[in-house]
């Protein structure tokens, strides 16, 4: 385990090394992910100013969901993001076997190596907006701050195990750059408020593709909104992700190289 | 004594859809795709010792980088047995390449943006390497390969050159019992391709490290090499050493005259002579299979002839062997009755 974690700090220095070597683009491309992921509260902002609202949901209540929603993002990112798009293009030119040649599991290995710190400003940027939707929501007692731990990390695993996913299908589905775009739509439905949606919908959210517990339901563990069943879909989530690592590395056995 | 490298009866059959050329088969094969088998290399079998360095010949597409990817544990064969060091690449791929080493001229373990020294300090941490051993490791390496002044520049700003020797270090900080280089020197100058080559010769000689090469530079096998495999259409047609291969199409020899006197309308075709190159009417290369007569008679029934200021006398140039077993020219009887030397198309 210690080799491992001396292993993940080394190639983690090195993806960080790497992202700022060019400084610019580091700026821009952080500003840009910033952008592009906090400012979408502001959707929420204009409903509620406009006079309508998601019916038993307050404004801050539905920012909390959205801030959780991006601090998870942000997590997952700065950790799992480079996974999908580093898979992708070692498949479509033939140089997956670089990652092969490492005496490692593939995938901790491609993990390791795309640490992504410029999601590092959507991950600060989602904590500003939780510390701000914290102190307009009522006071939180200090036991709801338990299981909304453990409830973010299961909705860390949740867009862990999408990202896993989409790379595994890439094996597969070779030079499908729009493969995101797919699971961004599906992850619309974690942005906000759970009982809005139709109750099919609600289930498949929970237990299928749990995109629900990666802001609604930690969230929700704030605001005393939970109930002890809603904790039947954290063991879902954390197996989500497994499947995804599981997925993936079966798929490494379809990998065929090109031309040499 | 066991071999390093065994290969049994290896197959890797790629299942490929036809998508055709021009707009009317594209559509075509977008609505309906037709399955093609790609059959890349077919009943492979041959064993390489410690301390021996293999070439591995043949044109693109033969197979020759799927057979090394298999043999990396990079690749699931299709059937077939592989065992390197003891290990079963596909198998126990984690454990075995930590043994290994591997140097692909078109693929890169260099991380672009950063200076190679720290693509290594992450080699040193992946396969556990002490501070001391990469240490002193690194100085041998660095000076063997004169990359010392070049380590501390990011990748994107060096040569190709200093490039190929930094991935050269990438594969050799963990002194692995086994090489393969899959086209090593592609691309590079004279002087860093005798540099890398040097450099595979030393390993090989202070370490016993066993090296498979694939290329498709024939001086790199010529070098370094004392093995030949050549593979065709996914098949081993040949496999024997530098020797023999240089044998396959019989004693022949390259025969070059520069004549003082003009020889226009003058033949020099016959049962055991072949004109290679006939620049002017004052110089001639000739090809003479010496099985049917002596390289001295030869020359005396030019002699007879012509007058002549020059001749040099050359063995065949291995491209042009390799060029014959490429087009699969078939072998002379003596070749085929030798049981070391597999010949078939």
């Amino acid at each position: 385990m210690k080799r491992y974690f001396k292993i993940y700090w080394t190639c983690m220095r090195s993806a960080f090394l790497a992202a700022i070597a060019y400084r610019m683009d580091f700026i821009v491309s952080s500003i840009i992910t910033l952008v592009g992921n906090v400012l979408f509260p502001l959707v929420t902002l204009l409903i509620y100013r406009s006079g309508a609202s998601f019916p038993g949901w307050t404004l801050y209540e539905v920012l909390l969901i959205q801030s959780v929603f991006t601090m998870s993002g942000g997590l997952a990112n700065l950790i799992f993001g480079g996974v999908l798009w580093t898979t992708m293009s070692h498949i479509r030119e033939g140089s997956f076997e670089v990652i092969l040649l490492k005496p490692l599991n593939p995938l901790f290995f491609i993990v390791a190596t795309t640490f992504s710190p410029d999601s590092i400003g959507v991950l600060v940027g989602g904590i500003a907006l939780f510390l701000f939707s914290v102190a307009h929501v009522d006071a939180i007692p200090l036991l709801s701050w338990l299981p909304f731990a453990a409830l973010f990390a299961a909705g860390t695993a949740v867009m862990a195990g999408i990202t896993l996913m989409m790379a595994a299908m890439s094996f597969k589905w070779v030079g499908n750059s729009r493969i995101s775009e797919l699971a961004d739509s599906v992850l619309h439905f974690g942005k906000y408020p759970l009982p809005i949606f139709p109750k099919s919908i609600q289930a498949v959210m929970t237990l299928v593709i749990p995109v629900g517990m990666v802001g609604f339901l930690p969230a929700s563990a704030l605001l005393g909104r939970v109930e002890a069943t809603d904790f039947a879909a954290v063991l879902p989530c954390f197996l989500f992700m497994a499947a995804g690592a599981w997925i993936y590395r079966h798929m490494i056995r379809l990998y065929e190289g090109v031309g040499g | 004594m066991r071999p390093v490298i065994d290969v049994q009866h290896l197959t890797k059959t790629y299942r490929t859809y036809k998508r055709g050329a021009g707009m009317g088969q594209t559509i075509r094969s977008f609505f309906r795709r037709e399955e093609v088998i790609v059959h890349a290399v077919k009943d492979i079998s041959f064993a390489i010792g410690q301390g021996e360095i293999c070439g591995v010949l043949g044109p693109n597409g033969a197979g020759k980088s799927t057979t090394i990817k298999m043999l990396c544990g990079a690749l699931y064969p299709t059937s077939g047995d592989i065992q390197v060091l003891g290990f079963s690449p596909s198998r126990d791929r984690k454990r075995y390449v930590s043994r290994i080493g591997a140097v692909f001229g078109q693929k890169s373990q260099l991380i672009w943006d950063i200076p190679p020294i720290d693509s290594f300090h992450m080699n040193k941490a992946i396969y556990g390497i002490s501070d001391a051993d990469f240490k002193s490791r690194l100085e041998e390496l660095a000076e063997l390969l004169d990359i010392a002044h070049v380590m501390e520049k990011p990748t994107r700003v060096l040569s190709l050159g200093e490039r190929m020797k930094c991935e050269f270090v990438m594969a050799m900080l963990h002194r692995p019992d086994v090489l393969f280089l899959d086209e090593p020197t592609i691309g590079l100058d004279v002087v860093a391709k005798v540099k890398i080559r040097e450099f595979v010769r030393e390993m090989n000689r202070k370490q016993r490290m066993t090296c498979i090469l694939t290329t498709h530079d024939l001086e790199d096998v010529e070098e370094l090499a004392q093995r030949v495999i050549v593979i065709n259409h996914g098949e081993k047609v040949f496999d024997d050493s530098l020797q023999r291969l240089q044998l396959f199409l019989g004693d022949k020899k390259l025969v070059r005259f520069t004549f003082t006197d003009s020889t226009r309308g003058a033949h020099f075709e016959n049962a055991y002579t072949r004109v290679i190159e006939r620049p002017s009417d004052l110089q001639i290369t000739l090809e003479v299979d010496t099985s049917l007569i002596s390289i001295s008679e030869f020359i005396e029934s030019i002699a007879r002839k012509h007058h002549f200021s020059d001749i040099a006398v050359k063995e065949l140039p291995i491209q042009q062997v390799v060029m014959k077993l490429y087009e699969g020219e078939q072998s002379p009887p003596d070749m085929q009755s030798t049981p070391e030397v597999s010949l078939s198309r």
